[in-house]
């Protein structure tokens, strides 16, 4: 077996006593009294009717016990929110059980990652759609960034993609800056983002330099707002996923700080991240979380939003505790993650889908990074945080929540919401991300001799990953995905070259 | 022939063809008929043309794609440009968001709407009321197909804030969804929102999560016994867990005073079995204890939630154990 993947990484085993928190020991649970008569009765019913049919020893070894039994405290009242978490527990568990005879699983009851279909699955999503696709017809752009960062994160060379990807984009690109969903549509911070993420996963001066950076610092003056958020169109909502992307763009493109004259916000002092931590501060809702806007109720994929923007203005652990209550948000990311079932849900009492391992799943390499500090380089090797808190969350349900239930089995490949759903190249690109992030420990590092930038914004491209080696691994080696850079979501190193590209042409 | 290039009202208009590119990617095989009028619109976009005939077309579009931001916002510019009827426009967009629950432009196009209507009418307070019970009336329709949908509810949020509607009624609409589903997080953030931004008492600018030393007593106290009641409903719903700490936080008073209250559903012996209903409650506890002092018992609380009552979070329970030392 090699730990090494195609490229240098050091190896590092992971301390058994911390990696080991993800096992629990295999004891049966006696169910408190009040639970027992909670239990709903159609759970029972199922509950009762699979387990017969287990092999003795089969999943009482291999499976713990967490992801093969209902949760051991369930209310009586049964309403809406309750009945469809007992109905998600209930189409889980077969797949968490190894109880589908026709899923192959390794001795831990996990299946591998049906690599072959899943990159099937997202190249045939840059082929032709068919006309009920005109619902994304505002929504292009994304369908190249989910696929090309998957099939990345899977090994595949996407540059047989280059010139049609950049043929693709152009006619996209509008003279007052900025990309839209498609030809003739205004510009907007969700397909801009996903055309930028695009453009810099093919890679390749021709690539990059289609952007008009120049008419882009402008754009983003004129969606600049005084309270220190960013619309995501000109006329268009504010919240916080702007925030996000324009720190993105700010940094992947190496703009200017200051405002464009043509913002309605120009002074003297005013940049375009004026106000912006403080904006992202008012996000923060008293569970914890983060919601898209001042007001609203908190939700996983805005807190990643909230995370990765601090995390470019500044190094995290100097910049998330000074603009968001950590422990209160600690406390709600981890409420995230579900037993048996093991994959996050975006808000309280909301079921677990796929696409948050990476929302939820990538808020977690940017706390652990804010609560460790920094790494220290100095020369060649870099020194760990003398303490590390090690992971807070359970890599383990995680893993077994995307290789049981997320991936499609019929022919046509992909990943899922979950197993009542069928795949997309959304859920493929997202779940695969949270895969990766599960499988990496990220280190910031800091060097200790601090050598300035030409550039601003430099924290983002201080992040190296090692991949997680465990005496007990429950995934086998081969279904180790690529990793993503933990601000980004691209594949790692590509936002480095992007950025020195843009770095190297000095102004516009 | 196409629906617009047969109809005389656009013989003045040639249309723009979508360029694609060379060999595009994901290139979206459209029906003849978006084609054509996806065509005209960037016609008259780029004419910058402001008229009837502009809503006529784009409301055929959204018929087909009600996703389309570009159509929605040149849609908007053109209503306002028309001095358009606003409440004609509002009844058409309750059919289209009905249609379509889970898009995000419907909600920023009616923001838009409302903001216009509401600077005409603002010295009419009869005029505003009714505005705002038809808009809670058309949100009661929303939420009675999706209770949790995210876009409504931020976008009551915003009608809270802009017609001033932090009163007994707002609470009253959250009590109603509270009752069919105690669970429903969104209504218990909602609520959040109305008792804690309210002009009349709270500091301007409070952020969700710090201390607002002007909230009234008697309205902690409130909501304080409001949660204490649904958690007895369902010990395990998290939300008024939550919920609780945040009146807490907001109220700058000590979770110990609701040690009794959390002790509730929390009986560990001496000697023997635990008893735990709840295990938010022993997570409070494990706080309570923390601060008080008593480590000995806030490790045993999390050492009970990492081992037995939540042990997909053990990480996070032992990293809360580190802390206490
Ligand atoms: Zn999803």
């Amino acid at each position: 077996m090699t730990f090494l993947r195609g490229k240098k990484q050091r190896v590092r085993f992971v301390r058994r006593a911390v990696a080991g928190h993800d096992r629990p020991n295999n004891q049966q649970i006696e169910q408190p009294e009040l639970c027992s008569q909670g239990r709903s009765d159609t759970l029972d019913e199922i509950f009762e009717s699979l387990f017969p049919f287990v092999l003795p020893g089969k999943t009482a070894s291999m499976i713990p016990d967490l992801f093969t039994t209902l949760p051991p405290i369930r209310d009586l009242l049964h309403t809406g929110s309750s009945q469809v978490q007992d109905e998600t527990i209930q189409e889980c568990l077969p797949f968490l059980s190894g109880l589908k005879l026709d899923i192959e699983c390794n001795e831990h009851g996990i299946p591998h990652l049906d690599r072959k279909k899943h990159i099937t699955f997202l190249h045939h999503s840059l082929r032709n759609l068919p006309a009920p696709f005109v619902a994304a017809d505002a929504s292009r752009p994304w369908f190249f960034y989910w696929a090309l960062s998957g099939l990345v994160a899977m090994g595949e060379d996407v540059s047989q993609y280059r010139e049609r990807l950049i043929s693709t984009l152009a006619p996209i690109q509008n003279s007052g800056g900025g990309f839209g969903g498609g030809n003739g549509q205004m510009s907007h911070l969700a397909p801009t983002y996903a055309v930028i993420l695009s453009l810099i996963i093919v890679g390749g001066a021709e690539a990059l330099d289609i952007i008009d950076r120049k008419a882009m610092w402008k754009w983003l003056g004129a969606l600049k707002q005084p309270d220190g958020g960013f619309q995501m169109c000109v006329g268009g909502e504010e919240d916080i996923r702007g925030a996000y992307i324009a720190a993105v763009i700010i940094t992947l493109l190496n703009l200017p700080l200051q405002l464009s004259k043509e913002s309605l916000f120009w002074s003297r002092e005013a940049t375009l991240l004026t106000n912006l931590p403080e904006w992202i501060s008012r996000c923060q809702t008293y569970e914890g979380g983060v919601s898209s806007r001042p007001d609203a109720e908190a939700h996983g994929a805005y807190a990643f939003c909230a995370l990765a923007c601090l995390s470019i203005l500044d190094d995290p652990h100097i910049i998330i505790p000074e603009y968001l209550d950590v422990p209160c948000l600690i406390s709600w990311l981890s409420a995230r993650q579900y037993a048996p079932e093991g994959g996050f849900s975006g808000r309280t009492n909301k079921l677990v889908d796929g696409c948050y391992s990476h929302w939820v799943g990538g808020c977690w390499p940017l706390i652990e990074a804010c609560l460790d500090g920094p790494s220290i380089s100095s020369g060649d090797h870099l020194s760990a945080p003398l303490t590390s808190v090690g992971h807070l969350y359970s890599r383990e349900g995680l893993i077994r929540y995307i290789l049981c239930c997320c991936q499609e089995q019929s022919k046509r490949g992909g990943l899922r919401d979950k197993p009542s759903h069928n795949s997309d190249s959304y859920h493929t690109c997202y779940v695969l991300a949270g895969l990766s992030s599960a499988q990496h420990k990220w280190h910031f590092n800091t060097s200790a001799t601090k050598t300035e930038s030409s550039g601003m914004l430099t924290a983002a491209y201080q992040w190296t990953s090692d991949p997680i080696l465990e005496y007990s691994q429950i995934f086998d080696e081969e279904d180790r995905v690529n990793t993503w850079h933990p601000i980004f979501a691209i594949p790692e190193g590509a936002s480095e070259r992007a950025r020195s590209h843009f770095e190297s042409k000095g102004g516009f | 022939m196409g629906k617009y290039e047969g109809d005389p009202v656009w013989d003045d208009v040639v249309p723009i063809p979508q360029d694609d590119g060379e060999g595009a990617l994901a290139a979206i095989a459209y029906t003849d008929e978006y084609a054509e009028a996806m065509g005209y619109l960037r016609a008259v976009m780029a004419a910058k043309e402001y008229s009837p005939r502009v809503l006529d077309l784009t409301e055929h579009i959204i018929s087909m794609n009600a996703a389309h931001y570009t159509v929605w916002l040149y849609r908007a510019s053109t209503l306002l440009a028309l001095n358009s009827s606003i409440p004609v426009e509002l009844e058409w967009v309750n059919n289209v968001a009905l249609d379509n629950q889970k898009n995000y432009q419907i909600w920023h196009h009616r923001q838009i709407l409302i903001d216009h209507l509401y600077d005409s009418m603002s010295s009419d307070p009869a005029a505003l009321k009714s505005l705002a019970e038809s808009e809670v009336a058309f949100m009661t329709e929303m939420f009675n197909e999706d209770s949790k949908n995210y876009h409504v509810w931020s976008y009551r949020q915003w009608v809270v804030r802009k017609l001033d509607l932090f009163d007994k009624g707002e609470i009253e609409c959250i009590e109603t969804l509270l009752r069919q589903d105690v669970r429903n997080n969104s209504a218990w953030s909602h609520r959040f929102f109305v008792v804690f931004s309210n002009p009349k008492y709270c500091t301007p600018g409070s952020k969700a999560t710090e201390y607002d030393p002007k909230i009234p007593g008697e309205i902690l106290d409130r909501e304080i016994e409001f949660a204490k009641a649904a958690t007895f409903e369902a010990p395990q719903n998290q939300s008024p867990w939550n919920y609780l700490r945040g009146v807490l936080k907001k109220g700058g008073r000590k979770l110990s005073s609701l040690e009794c209250f959390a002790g509730e559903f929390v009986k560990i012996p001496e000697v023997g079995e635990e008893d735990i209903k709840s295990s938010h409650a022993l997570d409070f506890l494990a706080d309570v204890w923390a601060q008080k002092g008593e480590n000995e018992k806030a490790d045993k609380a999390l050492t009970l939630l990492g081992d037995k009552y939540d042990r997909i979070r053990k990480n996070y329970w032992d990293w809360r154990r580190t802390s206490l030392k």
